[in-house]
């Protein structure tokens, strides 16, 4: 088996119905953790699919670790692309024990060493449970281990942490670093879960309308988002339209900003904590209605409607809703376009 | 850079071998008989019959026997609803006493042939004419609707019952319950209907009785077996021209009542009915289940037992030594045919189950089409797709390619029994393959595992229990069979067959001894492996 547990992939598309992903490329480096987030529909799951083998894309590449599994004639089985794939609700086989779950996914490894792997998920002294008489989390570590018994090279996890409680979410997350970081796996994350995609990956990818929007690091994402998309998806940033002006300047609620390029395309993005929020006196910043008003900490936290949003904002104060309120920035905020025009 | 090697032609072949043979069975057993039958239908001598069609459905008979059929069904299946939605609306989840045992009876009556609950009437009573004729066959036909609205029962969320109590009255909580399980039974009211106005041996037993009734169903089977003396292509063709009406109407039905088990299937069960309390209609609702138990399963066996302790012998009371004779003649005249319907019965079980496992996988992962072209039999009375058999293999190239003593023989009695079985199965497995989750089959795809560990391992043990339900079902439904006991050579010697023969020349002695056993059958066949196999085959019931 080769070392190499990278995957490459280029030019990756798909049509169905109305639905179009792709053109898609990107590599996941051997032993890289990213995840691929984006709203509902984005094409993320899609995505997961054809890299498994599920859904046959009609164009593109897929190699792992080298290796061309997909394009040019050629489309390898899901089964022989040594990958593993752990699907949202676990996917167990309702008649089989969890002993038989691993017997069937590693037929080779010994009884002793499947008890083992078990009881290393938390699963000692189920062996002989049946999915009907386990708990989400126990269901979905079951999927882990059968995935990981089959000895893959890439783990391909689809929103794993969905159907687990909070309780047993960190449990979960530390098995599938401990092992992953054990086995030198490379894990590609599907999901819509910011805080999800934050624990298990260190790379995400954003994905929006089957395509690519942007990649980066997990924090450089977050913090300097490159898109207002990404910002608001990632960050839950308030995105407002601004207007051309002439010299270089967009007009904004908070004033004008220089800006480059077309302002139709531009947003004033206001991460949590840009701005703040006083009862309306006689100031002339802009002006907006509180919503909801909630102690955090020393401060409150308080969304404010401005025109058609809810901008989220601090105030010193508690303010009652329903009263007006004066907004300004705390930190120059950014002009971000909304849509990546190089996404693939 | 590496490549992957394809899977080698004969991997290919060999995976899907099974479908392939499912497929061919198909097209040869199902799709050339029908299709033989509509191409029949147009050409002629004269180019296309259409003056011939005319003349036909300008039959005011045929118009008259169409509509009275249809009429036939409609109140036969009133009367299906009526017993078996009451039985099990009152005695599923309900706190009728003795309900827990009761419920899971409703199926039992199908045990009971059509014919032998007419027997058994016309034993009581004077039975000729339509209002006993659809009584009788809504009474045969019930256990469909009783059977669909438990499975309805069974999927409704539990908690969308309490919502409803709480927010209105148990009344209205009634009919919300009524209206979430309406498309399962409407299901069971559409094959009520289906099988009903498809029936031609009851008609034709009544029609024998009292000699004033006829059937549109039955009309085909008098045309059919009269049109060696015709003489021109009209006489000939025109039991299969004068059936396209009805057929078309029972695949409308059909399509309709697929439909409609497609939407019931997509439903998931999070939390179980409630015990509904009867209050004090506890007792008296126990009729209900009285009424229909007794008239479709306790009374033709109660005749039938009659009958074999001499009930038609009207000289000398019924005793223990007639029994005994009648036991002796039974052995003597009608064992072989007990035997040989048994074996027919059990050989059909197994070949549709062979067969069924790979179409109802296909059919239940995406492919509806497989599932409507399994269900065609359904929608063409037994009794044409019998002829359309019997045209196919008697001659043509179909006969040449088989041999001419294929069609004597009894591998052409199985595979009409099969073709004619095969809906049941597909349509039971079918539904069975659609509960379970998408994502588990591609959990076992993305495993290093051969197609035929899958096969094995994952995707045939959640499908055991259902298929066990469907073999028994094909079963007892092969053991009943009249229609194409009728018209294929082999079937002929079957004892359902011999008992419509003997009960119309006073044989009824020796023939309650022999419907008593095949019913015994009927229950033990399926029971015992039941019972041996223990809990895990309880979805029996």
């Amino acid at each position: 088996m080769t070392t190499d547990n990278s995957v490459d992939v280029e030019g990756l598309a798909l049509a169905r119905g109305n639905f179009r992903l792709g053109p898609c490329s990107f590599r996941a480096e051997a032993a890289g953790r990213i995840a691929i987030v984006g709203p509902s529909g984005s094409g993320k799951t899609t995505l997961l699919r054809c890299l498994a083998g599920l859904d046959r894309p009609q164009a593109g590449t897929i190699r792992i670790g080298g290796t061309l599994v997909h394009g040019n004639g050629i489309d390898v089985a899901p089964n022989a692309r040594q990958l593993g794939l752990v699907f949202q609700d676990g996917a167990l086989w309702p008649h089989m024990t969890a002993l038989q779950h691993l017997r069937f996914a590693a037929p080779t490894m010994g009884e002793s060493e499947q008890k083992a792997l078990l009881a290393r998920a938390g699963l000692g002294g189920l062996e002989q449970r049946k999915p009907s008489s386990m708990s989400g989390g126990e269901a979905q570590r079951l999927g882990l281990v059968r995935t990981i018994a089959a000895n893959p090279r890439v783990l391909l996890l689809d929103e794993p942490l969905r159907s687990v409680d909070v309780h047993q979410r960190d449990a979960l997350v530390l098995l599938l670093r401990t092992l992953c970081a054990e086995r030198s796996l490379t894990s590609i994350l599907v999901t819509h879960d910011r805080d999800e995609a934050l624990a298990l990956a260190n790379d995400l990818l954003v994905m929006r309308d089957g395509l690519i929007v942007e990649r980066g690091a997990a924090n450089e994402l977050l913090t300097a988002p490159k898109t207002a998309f990404t910002a608001a998806f990632l960050a839950s940033a308030a995105c407002l339209p601004v207007e051309q002006s002439s010299n270089g300047t967009a007009a904004t609620p908070f004033g004008a900003m220089a800006c480059s390029g077309d302002a139709q395309n531009l947003r004033l993005v206001l991460m949590p904590g840009d701005v703040a929020a006083k009862p309306a006196r006689n100031g002339t910043g802009p002006r907006g209605e509180v919503v909801a008003c909630m102690p955090q900490g020393i401060a409150f936290a308080v969304r404010v409607a401005f025109g058609d949003q809810i901008l989220p904002a601090t105030a010193t104060e508690g303010i009652r809703p329903g009263s007006a309120v004066e907004l300004t920035l705390t930190r120059p905020a950014r002009l971000l376009p909304w849509d990546n025009p190089h996404a693939s | 850079m590496t490549e992957h090697k394809k899977p080698s032609l004969a991997a290919n072949l060999a995976a899907r071998a099974p479908l392939a043979i499912a497929g061919a069975f198909l097209l040869v057993f199902v799709a050339t008989p029908l299709l033989l039958l509509l191409w029949q239908t147009v050409d002629s001598p004269q180019g296309l019959t259409l003056s011939a069609w005319r003349e036909l459905f300008g039959d005011e008979h045929d118009l008259a026997r169409l509509l009275a059929s249809l009429r036939l069904g409609l109140f036969a299946t009133a009367i299906s609803a009526a017993l078996g939605l009451g039985h099990t609306w009152l005695s599923l989840g309900r706190d009728l006493p003795g309900g827990r045992w009761i419920a899971p009876l409703g199926i039992a009556p199908l045990i009971v042939p059509p014919i032998f609950v007419a027997m058994g009437f016309a034993d009581l009573m004077p039975v000729s004419g339509f209002w006993p004729c659809a009584l009788l066959l809504g009474v045969a036909h019930a256990p469909f609707v009783a059977v669909m609205a438990a499975r309805g029962l069974r999927a409704v969320d539990g908690r969308g019952y309490e919502s409803a109590l709480l927010l209105r009255s148990r009344g209205r909580a009634e009919l919300w319950l009524l209206r979430a399980i309406l498309p399962e039974l409407l299901a069971g009211c559409l094959l009520a209907f289906v099988f009903t106005v498809a029936d031609h041996g009851v008609p034709e037993f009544l029609t024998v009785k009292g000699k004033t009734w006829h059937t549109y169903a039955e009309g085909i089977y008098s045309r059919w077996t009269r049109r060696a003396t015709g003489v021109t292509f009209a006489d000939q063709q025109s039991p299969v021209i004068a059936s396209v009406p009805l057929v078309v109407a029972l695949l409308s039905l059909l399509w309709l009542t697929l439909r409609l088990r497609a939407r019931a299937d997509e439903r998931s069960v999070l939390r179980p009915l409630p015990l509904r309390p009867l209050f004090a209609y506890r007792w008296p609702a126990l009729l209900v289940p009285i009424l229909y138990l007794s008239a479709g399963l306790v009374m033709p066996i109660v005749v039938l037992a009659r009958w074999a302790l001499g009930s038609a012998q009207k000289v000398k009371p019924m005793s223990i030594d007639f029994l005994q004779r009648s036991f002796q003649k039974a052995m003597s005249e009608g064992l072989p045919d007990l035997l040989h319907s048994v074996w027919l019965a059990l050989g059909t079980a197994a070949v549709v189950l062979l067969l069924a496992l790979p179409l109802s996988r296909r059919a239940g992962r995406g492919g509806r089409a497989i599932e409507v072209l399994c269900a065609l039999p359904l929608a063409a009375p037994a009794i044409l797709l019998g002829i359309g058999l019997v045209l196919t293999f008697n001659h043509g190239p179909l006969a040449q390619l088989f041999g001419y003593s294929f069609y004597d023989g009894e591998g052409f009695a199985l595979c009409g029994y099969v073709a004619r079985f095969l809906p049941f199965a597909v349509l039971t497995l079918a539904a069975q393959v659609r509960r379970v989750p998408l994502a588990a089959d591609d959990a076992a795809r993305m495993l290093p595992r051969s197609r035929l560990a899958r096969a094995l391992y994952v995707h045939l043990p959640p499908l055991l229990p259902a298929a066990w339900s469907a073999a028994v079902l094909v079963f007892v439904l092969a053991l009943r069979e009249l229609d194409l006991a009728v018209l294929l050579p082999a079937a002929n010697s079957t004892a359902v067959r011999r008992l419509a023969n003997a009960v119309h020349f006073q044989h009824e002695d020796w023939s309650g001894v022999i419907a008593l056993l095949v019913l015994s059958i009927g229950v033990l066949v399926p029971l015992v492996p039941s019972l041996i196999a223990g809990r895990r085959l309880h979805s029996l019931s």
